[in-house]
Order: structure tokens, then sequence, then C-alpha cells
């Protein structure tokens, strides 16, 4: 954690190059960054992303936190920041904050079973701890997958995905909502595709991130089976604006999720109201 | 005992323009020729000459303390340069400030922009530059209720020197070296009179706490120590939040005026091709604070954002920090146009455990 240091401005973001834009949906796209100076980070961290002149929002970013030069960001559209991003050409200035929080505990993950759990486009976070996870699967007992889209044209990093579903040491199921004319495979809710797991409950980490209704859910679903509370690693997005714990707006309980978040183990904010809103 | 006269006051403020913007606390009881309903206006002005409305006892002036220190509207970074926007050429030098602004005031806002893994420079630059010339209360309004939320009336911290109004003039402490070294440079300025003036001052004291107990006895609030039973959990879906919210028309006064509220918005916009980022006070009780991108909001009814304003005051500030984000100066009944009153909605919190 940066510690006070009184000719640092925390509010200036990083002078940042668009090198590339890739589509992966009509919604969603990719922006692939390189700041100009040195910003790395853990995977889980978020980092705040400026479009000059029109205003900043907070995303994870969903490269591997092994590359340190570049920084890829995916992008729903969805709001104002966001429209502009998916207007972005290569070679256009963006800026960069960050990063804020506290990511996945990996080290902690080690010689036990990790169910990662996503939910829509829940998966670009995901796609950055898959990086690291993957990078490192021989320190994991087993390496689960289980990831749920509402339809077939929803699934993003399509490539990705199918060379995931072809190793051999990752467990890897994924499903639809509402299957089309091609989709061969799971049709149903993400939760219907756990029951084939075979996890020490006393020890198995499961990361869960997804839209709110898929993470309330998909946690109900993860205690039902038997996954231990202080097990269940949640990434909970909140409206996080000034990434430094000042502002306000994200707070949760007593936690703020862009400091002390943005991912909680379940048993520290189960008793705070409304955590699924 | 140090004391100032009025007429070497007059002569320290005159001196201290040279280092310092200086403001005062002066009263209206009228704008014009048009009477202030509502008894009188205490708000700061910068210092000119000392003129007749200047009070620099009775009570708090309207506006937070917290104005000097972040500004309602501030630049905060320009393009992706490191430099830190340019600020005021001179510190401010607030005189008269009182003790709900300075103890619990400065405990949240320090807190918040200080002591944490990010420092905020320009508040940590006007925490170091400002002067603070504090004094007593030598009267409670209506409104006051400092000592349910744990305050006494004069100044206990925070401050560089504090005056005591007495006959004559002011009483003199030393509250931080700063003050002290400002004495110094003034040395002319400042006589040395007998112990027994402190009882003047001391007797002032005891009548002004009495003011504010007799206030509090009167609007029945519950004293701090009433809050500690987890009020706001247990009051989670009592019918509270809705009845007092019903008629809140969402302006935002009672977080925009309290000394203790520090919430903000950071806002983008075009400096010719450049970016220029402004840090802006914003507010819980608006409608849009909490929604997230893709439109959702967790706190879409307004009686929610009344209990979340509370819970942030009487719940989170004790937890993570062991004070409570209230410092009963009272400036948001004063302010809510939909006469909304903290004491009243305290009361029935407790009343309701």
């Amino acid at each position: 954690m940066c510690s006070g240091n009184r000719d640092k401005n925390i509010y200036r973001p990083i002078e940042t190059e668009v090198l590339d834009v890739v589509t992966e949906s009509p919604a969603i796209k990719t922006v692939k960054l390189r700041p100009r100076e040195e910003l790395t980070f853990q995977t889980g961290q978020f980092i705040e992303l400026t479009v000059p002149g029109v205003g900043e929002a907070p995303f994870t970013p969903s490269s591997s936190p092994a590359v340190k030069d570049t920084m890829d960001v995916t992008i729903m559209k969805v709001g104002k920041v966001t429209e502009k991003v998916h207007e972005l050409k290569k070679g256009d200035i963006v800026g960069l904050r960050g990063p804020y929080g506290v990511g996945y505990p990996l080290d902690e993950y080690k010689d036990k079973e990790v169910l990662v759990f996503g939910g829509g486009v829940g998966l670009a976070p995901l796609r950055s701890l898959m990086f690291a996870l993957l990078d490192r699967i021989d320190d994991f007992k087993k390496l689960y997958f289980r990831y749920g889209a509402k339809t077939p044209g929803d699934i993003i990093y399509k490539d990705l995905v199918r060379e995931w579903s072809q190793r051999k040491d990752l467990d890897f199921r994924i499903t639809v909502d509402k299957a089309d004319e091609e989709w061969t495979g799971h049709v149903g809710l993400v939760t219907t595709i756990l029951d084939d797991m075979d996890v020490d409950l006393e020890t198995a980490i499961a990361v869960v991130c997804g839209p709110p209704i898929m993470m309330k859910f998909g946690t109900f679903k993860l205690l039902e089976l038997g996954f231990k509370e202080h097990n269940i690693y949640l990434s909970m997005e909140k409206n996080m604006s000034c990434g430094l714990g000042k502002c306000g707006h994200c707070r949760i309980g007593t936690y703020y999720a862009c400091k002390d978040g943005p991912v909680f183990s379940y048993d520290k904010i189960k008793d705070f109201h409304d955590i699924w809103q | 005992m140090k004391f100032i006269t009025n007429e070497n006051l007059a002569e320290l403020l005159d001196a201290l323009k040279e280092d310092y913007r200086v403001f005062v606390p002066v009263k209206k009881t009228d704008i014009g020729s048009y009477p202030i309903k509502k008894g009188a206006q205490r708000y700061y002005r910068e210092y000119e000459e000392f003129t007749d409305d200047i009070v620099i006892g009775e009570v708090r002036p309207f506006e937070p303390l917290k104005a000097f220190f972040t500004a309602a509207r501030e630049v905060v970074a320009k393009g992706f340069t490191s430099e830190v926007p340019h600020q005021e050429d001179k510190p401010f030098a607030i005189v008269g400030v009182k003790n709900c602004d300075l103890r619990q005031g400065f405990a949240v806002q320090d807190h918040v922009y200080k002591d944490h893994d990010y420092e905020d420079p320009f508040y940590v630059k006007n925490r170091e530059n400002n002067l603070i010339i504090a004094s007593d209360c030598t009267c409670a309004i209506d409104t006051c209720f400092c000592r349910a939320a744990g305050n006494q009336p004069y100044p206990e911290e925070n401050y560089d020197i504090n005056l005591s109004p007495v006959r004559d003039g002011y009483l003199v402490e030393v509250g931080s070296a700063k003050g002290e070294n400002l004495l110094e440079k003034h040395a002319s300025l400042i006589e040395q009179v007998g112990e027994e003036r402190a009882r003047e001052r001391d007797q002032q004291r005891q009548r002004v706490t009495e003011e504010v107990d007799s206030n509090i006895e009167q609007y029945e609030v519950p004293t701090y120590s009433k809050f500690k039973s987890d009020i706001i959990e247990r009051n989670w879906d009592s019918d509270v939040w809705y009845e007092e919210s019903k008629t809140c028309v969402e302006c935002g006064a009672c977080t925009i005026i309290c000394p203790t509220c520090h919430c903000f918005f950071l806002y983008d916009q075009k400096d010719g091709d450049k970016m220029e980022r402004l840090r802006v006070w914003d507010s819980c009780m608006l409608k849009h604070y909490a929604r997230v991108a893709g439109g959702e909001n967790p706190r879409g009814e307004l009686w929610m954002r009344l209990r979340n304003r509370f819970e942030k005051k009487f719940d989170f500030f004790p937890k993570v920090a062991d004070f409570y984000a209230c410092t009963g100066c009272g400036r948001c009944v004063s302010a809510c146009p939909a006469k909304i009153d903290i004491r009243k909605v305290l009361k029935r919190l407790v009343d309701n455990v």
C-alpha cells in the first residue's frame, strides 16, 4: 500500500497510451493500455480509468498481473465514461490511477482446491485471476472453472475459453441460461453446474464474480454445498469514485470497497445490510 | 495570564493580513432594511477593518470550518502533470472558531484526509499553513447541543491561540508552537494580567455550559453515552426513517453545512485540450450518490438515504475511529427547510431501543 507522500498528488492520473481496442461483443470492448509510468497490479485490485475531460470510472484489469508494461481492461458500455471508452482508437491518450484495494490472497490458496465461479461480464476480472492461477497451477490441489452467461452470444474471450476447455489440468464447465441453435453445451443457471465437484469443503476456496444477483445466489448455493464462509471470496463492485477511502461513496458497513476490498471473504461482510444491492 | 485588548486585537488582525487572508465572524440582524426573521445570521467575512458587526464570542458561524480546509469546489489535477495545482497565495487565518468545529469536526476531517494511507495534499497543506484563532462560546443558541455530543462550549484542542472574551478584551491561551511564535512576534500587543481574571472566564464558561445543558434538557436530546448501544442496528427496520424523511426535499443542506460530512465526487472537465479534475462536495442524501454504472442504486428511496446518513455518523465512525461524527453544532437543524431535527431523530432512536 502506498504510504503518505505529500509530493504525490493522489488525484492525478498517469498518462496512458491506447495500444489496441478489441470488440468482444456488441456491448463489450477490451482496451490494451500502456501507462507511461510504472503501474502494476495484483489480480483483484482495480484501477481508475480516465477519459480526459469526460470522467473517470473504476475497472478491474482483465490481463495477467505478470505482464508489467501493458494492461487490458474489458469494458461494457453502460454509462457516460464507458460510452467514450468504446469510441477510443489506437493511439489515443487516456489516464490511469491505481492500483487500489486488496486483491485475491493467492498465497493463502496454496495446496487447496480452488473454484473460479463467474457469471456474465464477471469473466473480465476473472480472466486476470485465471492467468495468475494458471501461471502457478502446480501450487493448487485442483482448479475448477465454472461460468455462466445469458446466451452463447454473451460469452466473451471465445478463443481463450475454448483453450481453457481443452486443458487437462483444469476442471472446466460452462453453461448458458438460454441456448441458440448451435449451442450443444449445458443449459441452465450457473448454480446448476456445481454439483459434480468433489472437494474438501473445510479448505476449498471459491472465488465468485458476476452481477449482484449471480453473486447472491451463487454464494447461497456454495454455502448450501458446504463451502465455508471464510473460503468464499466475493468481488464487491460499488460506486468507487476516489479509490482512496475518502469520497465516501463505496461504503459497505464499516468498510470501503475501494480500500478494504473490493475482494472480501464472505464472513467479513455477511452481517452488513443489503450487501447484494 | 496573557491578555489582549480590543484595540490590540484589531492591530493584531491588521498585522496578520500581511501573511494571511484573515476571516472573522460577523453577525447581522438585518439585510439592508429587511430584518432577518429568526434572530441573527452569523457568518465568516474576510477581514478589512475592525467593524462593529465582528463578534468574536457568541456561537459558531453558519458556515462549517471545513470550507477553509477542503473547498466546496477545488481543482485537484490538471492534465497528467504531477505538480499539485496552484492554490491560494496566502493561507487562511480564521478567527472566532468554536469547539464544535475544532474537536469532532477536525477529528473526522483529519481521519479522512490526513491520517490515512493516502494523504490529500491540499488538506494537509491547509492544515499546516492555516492559522486558527479560536474563541469560547459566550452564549448558546436554541440549536446548540454540543455537550450531548461530548464537546464543551469552549476550545479544547486543535487551535493555535484561543481568545476567551472577558471585560475590556480577551484572555489569550496558546495551543500550538505556531500560536506561540505568533504571540512572540507580536509581544507588544499582549499584556500580562493576574490569575484572578481566569475566574471571569471560568464563570462565563460555566454559564454557557448550563445554557447548553438547559437546551439538551428542553429538547430531550440523548447524550452520547446513550448512543453506545448500536442504535442504528437496532432501529434498522424501524418506521423512524420513513416518517422522518417524509418532508425531506433532498437539498443536501444538512450534509453541506455539517462540519464532519466529508463526501465528495471527482468531476472532470476539459481545460483547453487538457483535463481538469475537480473535487466537489457531495451529499449522501442525494438520489444518485450510491448509484453504480448500469443504473443500480442500493439506496433508491429517500428514507434509506436518511438511515445511511445516521449510520455513517453514529455507527460507522464510532466503529472505525472511536468517535461520533456529530458535533452538536445544530447547523443541520437550522439549515433544513423540511424541519428534520437531528435531536428529535436521535431521541426517537434511543427511545425505540
